[in-house]
């Protein structure tokens, strides 16, 4: 982004802006902002910045960090719409080798997906495709977690078991997590926010 | 889980279209390689036949040029260009004699008496093919040793001879036989002793030694100049196309034999390199179509692609599916060619070997067919790995 387009916030034109490991981070703004972007710088997606990221853990490659130091759910999810809800889980965990068997199938079930486990992702809802990126970004181990509007397409019922999850998988990792919204989350209690 | 999803990608029509191709390509350029590499020495020993690499050139006689006799003459100018031509290692020229010549035999019971006009010619001694102690001439030897055609022995014998009822010679006996040679010129004449040394196959004309001719056309030549008619052109390789071509745009007649082998070898030589060059068309084709094939695949699958580097899949482990994929349908096209090759050698092998006296030289279609497909399998692979990078870890 050009410095044109942008206007002095939390995170651009700042010195430095540190996300420590353990915490719950919000970043906030309307849509445009650049939420996405700065996700994307994180995860090493996007460079198309001036400036510096720096990791406090040195990886050989990109690809060694997203195995194992950030998780991201992004908010068009790429998912692979001609393999089934299960195989695009698998497809993560092959590479990982992080949860069994029966633990994807623990976390489909508490999602409410057991019914769609065998189906083509095309053939699902965007609710569900939603659930579905979650639980594959669950598949290996982080310590960050990036979440792109992660509840945007869910009902608050499926908002609570979804968060219910994550603050469990969090604990059991001591890790952290940043996520992007349009507005204040009720469910999650944050650290820090992060304005736009 | 990423092969099922990367297996759904690939066009199995168009593999199988690469595959085709490519063994037509590389069979044929690997067995007609071969095959000249087979068939050159059979080519070059033949050529050894023609011991000597020289041919006698001469002007072709038209109607015009039979009036104007000036026109079967090389000019300096001519013989000059001859000699810048790469194909020609030397040129010589031939020295006519320009007086008369009458022999005739005297009375005995070795010879039939005759009497004939003859012309005489010479070259440089060293293209005399048949070495002899007795050629050579000095002012005041009395023999002049003189080389002919072995054809005109021929005719002699089983034409002329059958025909007057003469008794027909053996190169020895007429070897032996003395006559009496009159020159005669420039209100001089001279009888001369005379011999038949040697026959030449190689040159169609009656040769004396250089010394006499040049001994004799100063005492008995009619004008001092002297017209050179036929050459005798040495060649760094007979069987050069270009001889020919260059002979036939000059209208120069040549002994036509001499260069039958040539005319072959440039057919042959000719067709092979068609054969070759439609080969490694197809073959060329073929490679151009599989990366034209796998750029539509990668262009499409772009998404899915990106994807997968998105949830850390590194393009190493992405491209790995494609570079076998590509890599194995090489080795399914190369490896029966390599084997095909290997076959259709060994059945020209014996053909040839039971048609001519033909030493087996050594095979490459292996190795060049290993070495192609090595080179093939290791540009797809780095082709294939530089473009999922590109996609995978976009610039910007």
């Amino acid at each position: 982004m050009s410095e044109a387009e942008l206007s002095a916030s939390d995170i651009y034109l700042q010195k430095e802006v540190v996300f420590e490991k353990g915490k719950k981070y919000l970043i906030k703004a309307n849509s445009g902002h650049g939420k996405s972007s700065v996700l994307n710088f994180i995860y090493g997606s996007s460079h198309n910045y001036t400036g510096e990221v720096v990791y406090s853990k040195k990886e050989d490659s990109v690809f060694s960090l997203r195995q194992t130091e950030i998780s991201y759910v992004f908010q068009d999810f790429k998912l692979f719409p001609s393999l089934t809800l299960f195989e695009n889980i698998q497809l993560k965990n092959k590479l990982t080798h992080h949860k069994s068997t029966e633990q994807i199938d623990a976390l489909i079930n508490k999602m409410q997906l057991t019914h769609r486990r065998d189906s083509l992702v095309e053939t699902l809802s965007l609710g569900q495709r939603q659930r579905v990126a979650i639980i594959r970004a669950l598949c290996q181990p982080f310590n960050f977690l990036l979440l792109d509007e992660p509840f945007s397409h869910l009902d608050s019922s499926n908002i609570k078991i979804i968060v219910d999850v994550l603050n469990k998988e969090l604990e059991e990792r001591q890790a952290s997590v940043i996520i992007t919204a349009l507005d204040d989350l009720p469910f999650f209690e944050f650290d820090k926010t992060i304005n736009l | 889980m990423l092969i099922k999803l990367q297996k759904k990608t690939l066009v199995k029509i168009q593999l199988i279209g690469y595959i085709l191709t490519l063994f037509i390509g590389v069979f044929i350029v690997l067995t007609t390689l071969q095959l000249y590499q087979d068939v050159k020495p059979l080519l070059s020993e033949q050529t050894d036949v023609f011991s000597d690499k020289s041919a006698v050139i001469s002007k072709e006689v038209s109607v015009f040029k039979s009036v104007n006799k000036d026109r079967i003459y090389f000019s300096s100018k001519e013989i000059e260009e001859l000699k810048e031509q790469p194909f020609i290692k030397d040129v010589s020229v031939f020295n006519n004699a320009d007086f008369r010549i009458k022999a005739y035999s005297n009375q005995s019971e070795n010879i039939p008496l005759f009497q004939t006009d003859l012309f005489f010619e010479s070259i440089p001694d060293a293209y005399i093919d048949v070495k002899t102690e007795d050629w050579i001439w000095n002012e005041n030897d009395e023999v002049v040793p003189i080389i002919i055609p072995e054809n005109y022995l021929k005719l002699y014998n089983f034409g002329f001879a059958e025909s007057q009822g003469l008794p027909v010679l053996s190169k020895n006996t007429i070897s032996q036989i003395t006559f009496n040679l009159k020159v005669i010129g420039n209100f001089n004449s001279e009888v001369y002793k005379s011999r038949i040394v040697g026959f030449s196959n190689k040159i169609n004309s009656i040769l004396v030694p250089e010394t006499f001719l040049e001994y004799a056309n100063n005492k008995f030549g009619r004008s001092k100049k002297s017209r050179i008619s036929r050459l005798l052109v040495t060649f760094n390789n007979p069987t050069d196309e270009r001889i020919l071509q260059f002979f036939n745009e000059n209208n120069y007649s040549i002994n036509k034999d001499k260069l039958e082998f040539s005319k072959l070898s440039f057919f042959f030589n000719s067709a092979l390199v068609f054969v070759i060059a439609v080969a490694l068309i197809i073959l060329v084709l073929s490679i151009a179509f599989i990366l034209l094939s796998f750029n539509l695949i990668i262009q499409k699958n772009k998404a899915m692609i990106s994807n997968l580097g998105a949830i850390g899949y590194s393009y190493k482990s992405i491209s790995k599916f494609y570079q076998i994929v590509i890599s194995l349908a090489t080795v399914i096209a190369i490896v029966p060619a390599i084997i095909l090759g290997i076959v259709v050698r060994k059945i020209y092998l014996e053909r040839l070997e039971s048609l001519f006296e033909f030493s087996e030289s050594n095979s490459f279609i292996l190795i060049l067919g290993v070495a192609i497909l090595l080179v093939l399998c290791l540009s797809y692979s780095f082709i294939i790995l530089r473009k999922m990078k590109a996609i995978v870890l976009p610039k910007s």
